[in-house]
């Protein structure tokens, strides 16, 4: 047995630091709305706040409980993501703006979809780390796989959540690739899932007007573009230097939900290029510190794990800023630990938790 | 236990690369978004937060030359909703629907709209105004605004005109000086959300209006009253289509009166005044109600043309003495039949009854034509035509009115045949607007200037000072002193002992002219219509005013000018020159005839209206009260004209009776039924009530109810029926 070290410093100090951001960005963007149509200013900061606690418990919880144990119970954990998914086609499911994507457990509720993220990532480890020699063959290790990803992300489709849906699947499959995946096989699903994507924008005319919006927003200003639009306004009124903090015009219902899918254009508003950048820098030391540990792994689960983890983070946060940036054609993807949501927030930082116990196993300079 | 293979170790480095280069990407894309396109972002959402309010400047006043206020501006109180800020929507629209007698559904649409301002009812009254406010309803404002309001209601309305609902100036005045009376108005700009709530930053700012500047019109509104009632007068005894008098003062072109009847009442200008208009007004479909809308606020003295007729000989005459190709002694001689003008059957007037031998003088006052072509043709067509251009006629006078009409003339000497030559002579084949002939008459009585008419004098700020003053403006010398001198010593003659007796006024020297012409409808004489009008100058020795009497299809017998619009300049000329205290000289005739039966004027201020009307009796005078509402102990406050006046036996004393203020003058409606018509008659006259008659018998029914607290002067219907 390798002897438990110390974990990761700075991969838990930048966490703690994105967290921190998150708690202030979704107090701000959160105010105009929490203000006016909850008649409570803070509502979003204190359940925020709630679940921040609670995250960073649960990441203290992970980080000292031993991460090999999950080889072990990792069916068990996908059986249960599985089984939650499907808890919202019972009583127990809500709906929040049209969308039936929680399970109410009484006192607060939860969102399945993330679960189903961590659990899949867990279970794709294990099965990639036990049959390591066969991801070199299509059939034997490929399509086993591509089934598990096909479980995992239809249980996320059947929520009609597309976006989460792609998220996961992009993580799954960049995992795939790093358990040693054969390119060619890789070009051959690149090209199907390209087509596929194609196909899927083709046949729907909202995601047509969606990619219209995407090459020329201020044309559709007012119907598909607005968020667009809204999102662009952020980011210029912020300029280098930002209004300051707290001053954003846009969360004034110009763009909706700010404390979630736009979040990072209150951030550019309100603290600008500056504050932007700073977060992207937290990200990407943050990947680079995930990153780290993978390679430095003492097992190919820790690596594939700890691999796992760091896509769906980057993946995510990538996506996020694409979006907001106006890159890529628009789609709904909270910041991971800065936008508001309780169960992201608490899957998110329990991943970390996972992240630094591996890194606790790991010959790495801690700081 | 496996551990992670050197491939899988280099695909994570590679992944690593990759995600940098990604984040790299974002922020370059990033830092063109902020900082290259920030400047052009920021102004984009700048406009979208910002809120531009204007704020109302108050709109200047219009005054009479005297000071008098003829348009003002009354605030009002507006109700404005934000629908966003509205709680309890149900409750909000009852209440509102219930004060401002509105449709509740309605209004529940209106508050539940999504805008972010939504105006519920404009111009409601303080009282209700006061209810809403102690109602404190969340999200309904009630803002303080300028209401247009014109006192006198339809008096000088064509001149006035009258502005939209925003305050802005439709017709008349109101357009014309739009600029100067709209002022500046102020901004309010402020950031809102989304929804157009206020944004909690500070960064609003306020521009105060400015408000606009008053208008000082020539006009004066005695005056212009004495012309109006004239007006009132002349068409309804001609059952005429229009008529309009304008007053003109000669040396500066002022403009003292222009009335033009029937008109409208710019405060509510899409209603015609008449009760029974008003009823077939209802029915009409929405075109051609416009279509009477537009009639209805045309002014005639500017906005139409007509043919002059003999009035126009004024204008011949001018010419002919100025050319020196006719002197006051020049004979001529009259047969009736107009044979010098080939290819045309042209005649006098009087052609059954010739005028036989005449001279110059004794031409005008007959209004012959044959003297006046004779004129013409003496003149030839180039000389003609220059003095018609230099009268001023086939161009707009450039008065400050809209829509003023330039009138037909031939295009030039070249264009007119001998029987155009001829015609116009006596003022047929041209047409001009009654602006155009008064602005000409008034050059030939000023000594010879032609005049740009003024209507408006100065500009005055709210302080009063004068900003700007319009100083009269000579066009150009026309005739001269000598000719035109020469030119009122026989129009005089023809009011003294021509055509123009009925505008003879003992005291003042009038000259003036008649006019009767035949009107032309699509290009033919229509028949039996005419424009029957007098134009007049007084007093001759020292013109003070030009008086222009134009009626328009007299339709009760009637047509000739001399007859019927020379009696009207008469009794206009009368008023204004006792108004402007123009001392009046009479001749040795007229002393004679005065003194027989002149009597002085007794004191009957601050007397009881009962002791006044025996003691005028006395003294053989007659006597006038515009109130109606007299009791017998009311007080005389004041008379005109005043005591020690010297005045003909049987003349007219107006006097001025202590009325109670409008307002007070609350009448209770007595109770009507079973009553006959006389009664009924009598009551309500003495009431001061006006009354509608439906039916015969005795009183069936009546509206308002008996016991209902009704206005001074206002409209009582009665039915009547049989008794059962």
């Amino acid at each position: 047995m390798i002897k438990k070290k110390a974990c990761d410093f700075t991969l838990m100090i930048v966490t703690i630091l994105l967290v921190f951001i998150g708690i202030i960005m979704v107090f701000s963007s959160s105010y105009p709305e929490a203000y006016y149509k909850m008649k409570d200013g803070y509502f979003f900061l204190k359940k925020q706040m709630f679940f921040s606690a609670l995250g960073l418990f649960a990441m203290i919880f992970f980080m000292n409980f031993d991460y090999r144990r999950f080889q072990k119970l990792s069916k068990l954990i996908f059986l249960i993501s599985i089984i939650l998914g499907l808890l919202i086609f019972t009583p127990l499911g809500t709906e929040f703006h049209g969308a039936r994507r929680w399970i109410n457990l009484g006192f607060t509720t939860f969102q399945p979809s993330e679960a189903i993220k961590l659990g899949s990532i867990i279970y794709l480890a294990s099965y990639l780390s036990r049959k390591k020699e066969r991801i070199k063959y299509f059939f034997k290790g490929v399509v086993p796989a591509l089934i598990i990803i096909g479980i995992a992300c239809g249980l996320i489709i059947i929520q009609k959540d597309l976006s989460t849906s792609a998220t996961l699947g992009l993580t799954l499959m960049i995992m795939l690739f790093i358990a040693g995946m054969k390119f060619l096989h890789l070009t051959f699903l690149a090209s199907i899932g390209i087509g596929g994507a194609a196909l899927a924008i083709l046949k729907e005319e909202f995601r047509i007007k969606r990619i219209l919006a995407f090459l020329d927003p201020f044309k559709y200003k007012d119907t598909v573009g607005w968020q667009l639009v809204q999102s662009l306004y952020a980011l210029g009124s912020g300029g280098i230097f930002g209004l300051g903090l707290g001053k954003s015009r846009q969360k004034f219902f110009y763009i909706p939900e700010p404390y979630n899918d736009f979040i990072f254009a209150i951030i550019g508003e309100e603290l600008g290029f500056v504050g932007c950048v700073t977060v992207i820098i937290l990200f990407l030391i943050l990947i680079w510190r995930g990153i780290r540990i993978a390679i430095n792994a003492k097992d190919l689960f820790g690596c594939l794990l700890a691999s796992g983890i760091v896509a769906l983070i980057t993946v995510q946060s990538m996506i996020h800023i694409a979006v907001v940036t106006s890159s890529i054609p628009p789609t709904g993807i909270p910041l991971p630990f800065v936008s508001f949501g309780g169960t992201s927030l608490l899957i998110f930082m329990s991943a970390v938790g996972i992240l630094l116990n591996i890194s606790r196993y790991t010959d790495l300079d801690r700081s | 236990m496996s551990s992670p293979t050197i491939s899988t170790k280099k695909r994570l480095i590679a992944m690593l690369l990759l995600v940098s280069i990604a984040s790299l990407s974002l922020t370059i894309r990033l830092g063109y978004l902020q900082i290259v396109k920030g400047e052009e972002l920021k102004k984009l959402a700048l406009e979208q937060w910002t809120r531009d309010i204007p704020v109302r400047a108050k709109r200047g006043v219009i005054f009479d030359r005297k000071g008098k206020k003829l348009a003002i501006s009354v605030s009002a109180d507006t109700v404005w909703c934000r629908p966003a800020d509205v709680k309890n929507p149900k409750e909000t629209a009852k209440i509102l629907a219930e004060v401002l007698d509105l449709d509740e559904d309605n209004v529940y649409k209106k508050i539940t709209s999504r805008q972010s301002v939504v105006k519920i009812k404009m111009w409601i009254s303080k009282e209700k105004a006061d209810i809403l406010r102690s109602k404190k309803l969340s999200g309904i404002e009630i803002v303080d605004d300028n209401k247009r309001y014109y006192p006198y209601d339809n008096f000088a309305a064509h001149i006035l005109g009258f502005t939209d609902i925003d305050n802005v100036g439709l017709y008349g005045i109101e357009k014309t000086y739009n600029k100067y009376l709209t002022g500046t108005p102020g901004r309010w700009i402020k950031t809102a959300d989304a929804v157009g709530r206020q944004l909690p930053y500070a960064n609003e700012k306020l521009y105060e209006p400015k408000d606009g500047l008053s208008v000082v019109l020539t006009i004066d509104e005695t005056i212009q009253h004495f012309a109006e009632k004239a007006a009132l007068e002349a068409l309804l005894k001609n059952k005429a289509k229009r008529v309009s008098i304008i007053i003109m003062e000669p040396k500066t072109g002022d403009i003292l009166a222009m009335a033009s009847k029937p008109d409208y009442d710019p405060n509510n200008p899409r209603e015609p005044l008449d009760e029974n208009l008003k009823q077939q007004w209802k029915e009409l479909p929405q075109k051609e109600l416009i279509k009477k809308w537009y009639d209805m606020w045309r002014n005639f003295p500017i906005n139409d043309v007509y043919e002059p007729g003999s009035t126009f000989k004024i204008i011949t005459a001018a010419a002919g003495l100025e050319e020196n190709v006719v002197t006051p002694e020049s004979q001529f001689y009259c047969d009736g039949f107009i044979t010098s003008v080939k290819g045309a059957r042209l005649k006098c007037w009087r052609w059954y009854n010739p005028h036989g031998s005449e001279t110059f003088v004794e031409g005008v006052q007959n209004s012959c034509n044959e003297v006046f072509v004779a004129v013409g043709q003496r003149l030839g067509k180039e000389r003609m035509y220059k003095y018609i251009k230099a009268f001023g006629f086939g161009e707009k006078t450039g008065i400050e009115l809209t829509g003023e009409q330039s009138g037909i003339i031939p295009r030039g000497p070249e264009y007119m045949k001998e029987v155009n030559l001829a015609t116009i002579s006596y003022g047929q084949g041209i047409a001009v607007t009654p602006i155009q002939l008064i602005t000409a008459i008034s050059a030939v009585a000023n000594g010879g200037n032609l005049m740009k008419p003024r209507i408006v004098k100065e500009l005055v700020d709210d302080k009063g000072n004068v900003v700007h003053e319009f100083k009269p403006v000579i066009k150009r010398k026309v005739i001269s002193k000598d000719t035109s001198k020469t030119l009122l010593s026989i129009l005089e003659t023809v009011v003294s002992s021509g055509t123009g007796k009925k505008a003879y006024v003992p005291g003042y020297r009038v000259g003036g002219k008649t006019g009767t012409a035949q009107k032309v409808i699509n290009g033919r004489y229509a028949e039996g219509k005419y424009v029957a009008s007098f134009v007049a100058i007084a007093p001759v020795n020292d013109p003070k005013i030009t008086v222009l009497v134009v009626i328009d299809e007299p339709s009760n017998g009637e047509y000739y000018g001399g007859r019927i619009a020379a009696p009207v300049a008469g009794q206009v000329i009368k008023e204004t020159l006792n108004y402007l205290d123009v001392e009046p000289q009479f001749t040795a005739d007229e002393q004679k005839n005065n003194n027989e039966k002149t009597v002085v004027v007794p004191e009957v201020r601050n007397l009881t209206i009962k002791d006044v009307v025996n003691k005028l009796k006395k003294a053989g005078l007659d006597y006038n009260t515009e109130t109606l509402d007299i009791q017998k102990d009311s007080l005389v406050i004041d008379q005109f004209p005043l005591p020690g006046t010297k005045v003909k036996k049987g003349s007219m004393i107006d006097l001025y009776v202590y009325s109670r203020r409008k307002e007070d003058s609350k009448i209770i409606m007595p109770n009507l039924k079973g009553k006959t018509m006389e009664e009924v008659t009598e009551l309500l006259n003495n009431l001061g009530l006006r009354f509608k008659f439906k039916g015969n018998g005795v009183v069936k029914s009546q509206y308002p109810a008996a016991g209902t607290m009704v206005e001074f002067n206002s409209l009582v219907k009665v039915e009547f029926g049989k008794v059962n």
